[in-house]
């Protein structure tokens, strides 16, 4: 048979085009910027909006001198615990005070989380699917590789950090009162947004430290539970060992929006961080590429991991989440209803104060104890919402790996494997709130707990109907972006519930979150129209999800 | 007999690009089938059709007599498969994995599980997670043929094998056909068809191009001829036979290709001092090469 006789080629190399370059092909770095760039839109998004809605909403629910004066007293009725919790309390009275104390903790740990997320994968979820290998083969070292990864990360937290400085300013100066003192000069905004880039750069270097040795499921934990653990210790009395390592202690007089600068501080954390990069980078050029220790779990019987029927068995994989989820939100229970009772009893010896934090949260009654754990039931519905996403991810998983081909060339009928999951999926829900339960049976020392332990079925229901979406989705559209489409619309119900009333938004449009249509199981008022919805939104998902799955292909 | 498998007109088309064009093809019951397709070509789109993991455009696929989107159940209960490309569950050991996949299918006879496990050698205590791309092959392989299928779907089975495991994985298939079983084998390793398959059918950018026995398709094929003489042969002569083409003379060896029969060839060198005569029958991996021309040969050596 005759050979074919290729062109021969020319023996120059073309530089990487300029398009390439843009469209994040040219480079490790471009290419982990490319893939970062959705996650990108969203941190940015969402923080951007926050501190912008933030301005918006703090002039009109406390619009006279006289109310930001009380708020300023806020400080005197909290319980000491609380104090340092959510950021030192200074200058309450101010857009930038006020937006510092109750929702900087938000900002800085959910930033920090994304980007530990983001860091603990980068390298060790590659390794894991083989493709780092590959990346590694190329004409570029260890160290290379590393680095730009490290500075794609830099880049995208930098790009948010920028984008949340340039809103936390420009919103006090389109919505604040100058005269009141809400003013936030560019360098506050740049000031807040560089404290929340260097925890995030501290913690997620620590990730990445670890990722070579312990993988990307292991890295993230840890760095997680130690970002909660100092986080805590800065908030908690008789927590000052750890306190003393924690770099929310180190910085707390650096609260730029009220024009309090402590730049010293914020540089150690950045320097530190930067040392845990190096770090990382010389253990990940050590290291066996890809192999890592791990956090073994004990191998399991069959039956606790689910080998009898597709319902176990996706249980089995969900339980770890939902046990995970169940722990912090049990620990964050017992802490919410430990200071119960203080926080109830010094408002009611202050009518003034009283009617300040009604202003702050004016649909609660928090004189009472059962106000104060309504608050708490809305405040935490994001993270129940966000512990269905997960659940539904877990399911979706089973296409997005590959394994659902296998699974389905069994006699299992697809509607079946929709109806397991999701089957699944609510027990999940279950696990986690049961555990949110008794967290605040746990800390509510001499309470009746039968109201709470009622109170919490609808957070149930709320992630019950969360994985309805999720479900219906992904069998109705395909598994690959259920999550993300079910994880929105709980950030969607979140900022409509937490806005819409300073906001004064219509009632219609506050009627869409989910969560307006609960009730308030914790002061004794049911809505059971709202709580049969939620049902029929996990009910129905799920069927519909199954109805939609025996239509469509499979995914590869 | 109803065929085992029945393709007509399966078409199956992704928006844009091309899946499956019009595939027609049977299998009989007790066959062993090969599916032979360069990258791309459209083998694993058929079979997930045929299977119902995805939906024809148009034409229908019948396994065992029943058409695969009105019962897919019934199909699969008669059924093992492994997938050209698959992941199963990371946290579960080789065991529970086999374990779950048995219970999916109401439970198999441990007695040939665990024969099966010792056959291919495979430490079932480890998890999925801690094999080597081979042995999660061999959980793959075990998993499909542990209920004793009436038919076997196999996709690039042999993916990752060493060549020893290979021997015994197509050792078991042919004692699965002996009992009775049929077997669909994609591959583009030509030469585990050719050892392995009865018939095989060749598609090629979502159509079948061609579909006969092992034998009938390499008589498809020209047979390669090399005359050595003891003195100079005039090429011309040669030349002017009737199938003969890309004729090469080098000192008093002539090389050549032949198309049909080759006796005119031979009567044409017995008027000569004849030293030494070859000719070659062409392997299927030849056949495959000359089916495909140029193009394909990359995408064959793919595979090996």
């Amino acid at each position: 048979m005759a050979a074919s006789s290729a062109p021969r080629p020319a023996g120059t190399i073309a530089p990487v085009p300029f398009r390439a370059r843009l469209y994040g092909f040219g480079s490790i770095y471009g290419k982990t910027l490319r893939d970062s760039r959705l996650s990108i839109i969203i941190a940015a998004g969402l923080l951007g909006g926050m501190a912008m809605l933030m301005g918006a909403a703090l002039p009109q629910v406390f619009p006279t001198p006289q109310a930001r004066l009380e708020v300023d007293k806020l400080i005197a009725a909290l319980p000491a615990n609380m104090v340092n919790l959510f950021g030192k309390p200074v200058g309450l009275g101010t857009l930038g005070g006020y937006m510092t104390w109750k929702y900087g903790a938000i900002f800085v740990m959910g930033t920090t989380l994304w980007s530990i997320m983001a860091l603990a994968g980068t390298l060790a979820a590659e390794a894991r699917r083989g493709s780092l290998d590959i990346v590694a083969t190329t004409p570029m070292g260890k160290a290379r590789i590393a680095l730009e990864k490290l500075l794609a990360h830099i880049t995208a937290i930098t790009i948010v950090a920028v984008v949340l400085a340039v809103a936390s300013s420009a919103g006090s100066q389109i919505f604040g009162d100058a005269d009141l003192g809400d003013t936030i000069p560019l360098l506050g905004g740049f000031g807040f947004a560089l404290w929340i880039w260097a925890i995030a750069l501290f913690f997620s270097s620590f990730a990445f430290l670890l990722s070579p040795v312990l993988g990307k499921g292991g890295a993230a934990g840890v760095t997680s539970l130690l970002m909660v653990t100092l986080w805590l210790a800065n908030g908690l009395q008789g927590m000052d060992a750890l306190a003393a390592i924690s770099p929310f202690r180190w910085t707390q007089d650096h609260i730029p929006l009220v024009g309090q600068y402590d730049w010293a501080p914020v540089l150690l954390t950045i320097g530190i961080g930067i040392v845990f990069r190096l770090a990382g980078i010389l253990l990940f050029v050590r290291r066996d590429l890809g192999v890592t220790a791990g956090l073994e779990m004990p191998k399991l019987p069959s039956i606790a991991l689910g080998v009898r029927g597709p319902t176990a068995r996706a249980f089995a994989d969900m339980a770890p989440r939902a046990i995970a989820w169940g722990l912090g939100l049990a620990l964050m229970g017992a802490m919410v209803s430990s200071l119960n009772a203080t926080m109830v009893e010094q408002l009611k010896s202050d009518p003034k104060l009283l009617s300040t934090f009604q202003a702050i949260f004016p649909d609660f009654d928090l004189g009472s104890s059962g106000g104060w754990l309504q608050l708490y039931v809305q405040l935490l519905s994001i993270a129940f919402g966000f512990a269905a996403t997960t659940f539904v991810s877990k399911w979706t998983s089973d296409e997005t790996d590959d394994r659902l081909e296998t699974v389905l060339a069994t006699p299992l009928p697809r509607w079946r494997w929709v109806v397991s999951g999701g089957i699944a999926a609510l027990v999940s829900a279950l696990v986690t709130t049961a555990f949110f339960a008794l967290g605040l049976v746990g800390g509510a020392s001499g309470m009746d707990a039968t109201q709470p332990v009622l109170g919490t079925s609808v957070l149930f229901l709320y992630s019950a109907a969360v994985v309805g979406v999720g479900f219906a989705i992904g069998g109705l559209f395909g598994t690959s972006k259920a999550p993300e489409i079910a994880a929105l619309l709980v950030v969607a119900t979140y900022l409509l519930d937490l806005v819409g009333a300073p906001l004064a938004l219509p009632e219609w449009l506050r009627g869409l979150a989910l969560t307006t249509h609960l009730g308030e199981p914790m002061v004794g008022t049911w809505d059971a129209g709202g709580m049969l919805l939620c049902a029929a939104i996990a009910v129905g998902g799920v069927a519909l999800g199954a109805f939609g799955m025996r239509r469509r292909d499979v995914a590869r | 007999m109803t065929p085992v498998i029945e393709l007509a007109q399966l078409t199956k088309s992704y928006g844009k690009s091309r899946g499956i064009i019009e595939v027609n093809l049977t299998v009989e019951p007790g066959e062993i089938f090969g599916f032979l397709g360069p990258n791309g070509a459209g083998k694993t789109t058929t079979i997930r059709t045929m299977l119902d993991l995805i939906r024809p455009t148009s034409g229908t696929a019948r396994v065992f007599g029943i058409e695969s989107s009105r019962d897919p159940v019934a199909i699969h209960k008669r059924v093992g498969y492994i997938p050209g490309e698959f992941a199963l569950y990371d946290r579960l050991t080789g065991r529970q994995t086999l374990e779950y996949f048995a219970n999916l299918r109401g439970g198999v006879d441990k007695a040939w599980q665990q024969a099966l496990i010792d056959r291919f050698e495979l430490d079932a205590k480890k998890r999925f997670k801690e094999y080597s791309k081979g042995n999660k092959q061999k959980v793959g392989v075990i998993a499909a043929l542990q209920h004793r299928p009436e038919l076997l779907v196999l996709d690039e089975p042999t993916s990752g094998l060493d060549p020893l495991v290979q021997q015994t994985f197509f050792e078991t298939i042919k004692e699965a056909v002996r009992d009775g079983a049929t077997v669909f084998l994609s591959s583009h390793i030509l030469s585990e068809v050719e050892k392995t398959c009865g018939r095989v059918a060749i598609i090629r950018e979502g159509r079948i191009t061609k579909m006969d026995t092992v034998g009938g398709l390499r008589d498809l094929a020209h047979h390669q001829v090399e005359l050595r003489f003891s003195g100079p042969v005039p090429s011309a002569e040669f030349a002017a036979i009737e199938g003969v083409s890309d004729i090469v003379s080098e000192d008093h060896t002539l090389k050549m290709r032949v198309a049909g029969p080759i006796t005119p060839v031979v009567r044409a060198a017995a008027q000569y001092e004849l030293i030494d005569f070859v000719s070659r029958e062409p392997s299927l991996e030849e056949t495959f090469l000359a089916q495909y021309g140029r193009e394909a040969a990359g995408a064959a050596s793919d595979g090996r």
